[in-house]
C-alpha cells in the first residue's frame, strides 16, 4: 500500500458513486472538490465549527476529519440529500420562518445535526437540543433563533403524526 | 485545508496494527477517530510517513465481570460510551464526563481510547506555523517557550475530559505491545512531561478500560469549566467520588482528581485524606476544596491565569463534591 489512489464506492443520498481517491483525501474534499456536492460548507477544517457535518448511517459527523477511503459501506446523507427548493424539510422551513438563516454558511451543518438529533428522539428537551447543536458555530443569528426553529419544527412533526 | 499526504493501513485486528506498527517504526501514527491527530497533522505540527486507522477493528460492547469490573473497549466511540446503560449503572462518574467531551459530532467520532491518547495543547502550539519564521518552541523541538516568555520548559496541558474521571475511579488500563499484554493503573500511562505526555512505547496500543463498580452508597460528578460551556477545552475539570459507609454519613474513600490543569491529570491526596474517615458536612467539603486548590500545581493556559484557575479549582472542587454527596446512593436505587 502506499500513496496512490485507490478506487472506492460511496454511497450518497441513496446514490451509488465510484471514484479514485487519495488516502489523505477527506471526505469533505471528495464531496466538493471530486463530486461538486457544495452544500457541504468548510468553516475550520480543524473539527471546532461543524458547517462540515454530513450524516453518515445517521450519526452526524464532521466531513473535513473523515478520510473518504474509511467511509465505504456507509450510507453518506448531506444536505442535497434533504428536502429540495419545492419540497423543503420541516426544519429548513421553520429556520426560513424563525429568520434562522442569515449568511446561510452554518445552515447546512445545523439542519443535519437536527435531523439526526430528531430520528434518534423525536422530542428532546431544550437542554438536549442545545448539546446536540454545541458543535455548530453561528456568526449571524445568535442561535437563539435556530433553537426556535427545532422547538417549532418539534411541534409541527407532533402535529402531523397526532 | 488539506492534509498533507501519507500511507494508509487499515488493519482489522489489534494484533496486525500492532505488527504494522514495529514494521513502521517511528515513521506511523494510530488514529483512531481522528479528530486530535488530523488537525495537527492539517496545521503542520506533524508529519507522519503513514497512518494506520483503527477504524476496522471491530468493537466489544462494554461487559462486567461477575467480581464487579467493567471492563471497556477503548476503540468505543464517546458517544457509546454516553449511551451504554452498562456504563452510566456501574461508572456514572465516566457517562459523565464523556458527555462533556467537545461536541456531539466528535462524540460520535472520537473514541475512549484515543480521549487519553491525545496529545498536550497550548495556544501557541496548537495553531498554523507556516507563516513563522522563529524559532521552533520545546514541543516542536526546539528550546524555548513562546507562552509563558523565559519559561524553562513546555507548559503544554493536556486536556481530557474522560482521564480524570477514570483516575478518580482508579481505572487500569490494558496495554498490548509487541512484548504482550500488561495492565497497569492509568496514572502510570502519563510522563508528567508536557512536550511527551504518554508514555506508551512506539508498538504499544491502549486497548481496553478496566473500573470496578460504584456500589450503592457512593456519590459521584464531574464538573467541567469552559467559558462556552461546550466545544471547548476545559480551564479546569474535576472529577469527584464520595464513598460512604453503611448510614451515608460518613465517608469511606474519597477521590477528587483534576484535569486540563498540567501535562497530566493530578490526584489531589491531601484533600481526599481529609474528607476520610470524616462525616460530611458543608464546611468539611470546603475546607477539601481548599486543600486541593493549595496542594495541586496550576499550570495557566489559554489566556487563564494561575490564580484565576486556581481559585476556579476551588469553586468547582467544591461544587463537585456537592454533587456527588447530594448523588450519594442514586445508584442503588436505580
Amino acid at each position: 500500500m502506499d500513496h496512490r489512489k485507490r478506487v472506492i464506492e460511496l454511497s450518497i443520498n441513496d446514490e451509488p458513486y465510484v471514484l479514485a481517491v487519495e488516502p489523505q483525501q477527506t471526505l469533505l474534499e471528495v464531496l466538493r472538490d471530486s463530486l461538486s456536492l457544495t452544500g457541504t460548507k468548510e468553516g475550520c477544517g480543524t473539527g471546532e465549527c461543524g458547517s462540515c457535518t454530513v450524516l453518515l448511517d445517521g450519526k452526524p459527523v464532521l466531513s473535513c476529519l473523515m478520510l473518504a477511503v474509511e467511509c465505504v459501506n456507509l450510507d453518506i446523507t448531506t444536505i442535497e440529500g434533504v428536502g429540495s427548493i419545492e419540497r423543503m424539510a420541516p426544519i429548513q422551513e421553520a429556520l426560513l420562518e424563525k429568520g434562522g438563516v442569515q449568511c446561510g454558511f452554518c445552515t447546512p451543518g445545523m439542519v443535519l445535526a437536527t435531523t439526526a438529533m430528531l430520528n434518534r428522539n423525536p422530542k428532546p428537551s431544550e437542554g438536549e437540543i442545545k448539546r446536540s447543536l454545541e458543535g455548530h458555530l453561528c456568526r449571524c443569528t445568535g442561535y437563539n433563533k435556530v433553537i426556535e426553529a427545532v422547538e417549532a419544527t418539534i411541534e409541527k412533526i407532533s402535529d402531523t403524526h397526532e | 485545508m488539506h492534509l498533507p499526504r501519507f500511507e494508509y493501513f487499515q488493519p482489522s485486528t489489534v494484533e496486525d496494527a500492532i505488527h504494522l506498527l514495529e514494521i513502521q517504526k517511528s515513521g506511523a501514527r494510530l488514529a483512531a477517530g481522528g479528530t486530535d491527530l488530523y488537525p495537527r497533522m492539517k496545521y503542520g505540527l506533524t508529519r507522519p510517513e503513514s497512518i494506520i486507522s483503527l477504524r476496522d477493528i471491530p468493537v466489544t460492547p462494554p461487559t462486567l465481570s461477575q467480581d464487579g469490573i467493567l471492563n471497556l473497549d477503548a476503540f468505543m466511540p464517546i458517544k457509546e460510551v454516553v449511551n451504554s446503560r452498562v456504563i452510566l449503572d456501574n461508572a456514572p462518574l465516566l457517562s459523565e464526563a464523556a458527555g462533556r467531551v467537545a461536541s456531539e459530532e466528535i462524540r460520535y467520532m472520537a473514541t475512549l481510547g484515543g480521549n487519553l491518547c491525545q496529545e498536550s495543547r497550548c495556544l501557541y502550539y496548537n495553531q498554523g506555523h507556516n507563516f513563522q519564521f522563529i524559532e521552533p518552541c520545546f514541543k516542536r523541538g526546539g528550546d524555548l517557550c513562546y507562552f509563558v516568555p523565559k519559561g524553562k520548559k513546555c507548559l503544554a496541558v493536556y486536556m481530557s475530559d474522560t482521564a480524570p474521571a477514570l483516575m478518580c475511579l482508579n481505572a487500569k488500563v490494558n496495554i498490548l505491545g509487541s512484548g504482550g499484554e500488561k495492565q497497569i493503573p492509568i496514572e502510570d500511562i502519563y510522563s508528567g512531561d508536557a512536550k511527551h505526555p504518554l508514555e506508551l512505547g512506539p508498538t504499544e496500543i491502549l486497548s481496553q478500560i478496566n473500573i470496578a463498580k460504584l456500589t450503592g452508597s457512593a456519590g459521584w460528578a464531574y464538573k467541567k469549566f469552559s467559558l462556552r460551556g461546550g466545544v471547548e477545552f476545559a480551564g479546569v475539570g474535576v472529577a469527584t467520588v464520595l464513598q460512604m459507609g453503611d448510614g451515608k454519613k460518613v465517608c469511606e474513600q474519597a477521590g477528587i482528581t483534576v484535569g486540563a490543569i498540567a501535562a497530566s491529570p493530578l490526584r489531589a491526596s491531601n484533600a481526599e485524606s481529609l474528607l476520610k474517615g470524616k462525616e460530611i458536612t458543608d464546611s468539611l467539603l470546603k475546607e477539601a476544596a481548599k486543600a486541593a486548590a493549595e496542594e495541586i500545581k496550576v499550570v495557566p493556559h489559554h489566556g487563564y491565569s494561575t490564580p484565576y484557575l486556581q481559585e476556579i479549582l476551588r469553586v468547582q472542587t467544591h461544587r463537585a463534591l456537592g454533587t456527588a454527596y447530594e448523588r450519594v446512593g442514586v445508584v442503588s436505587q436505580k
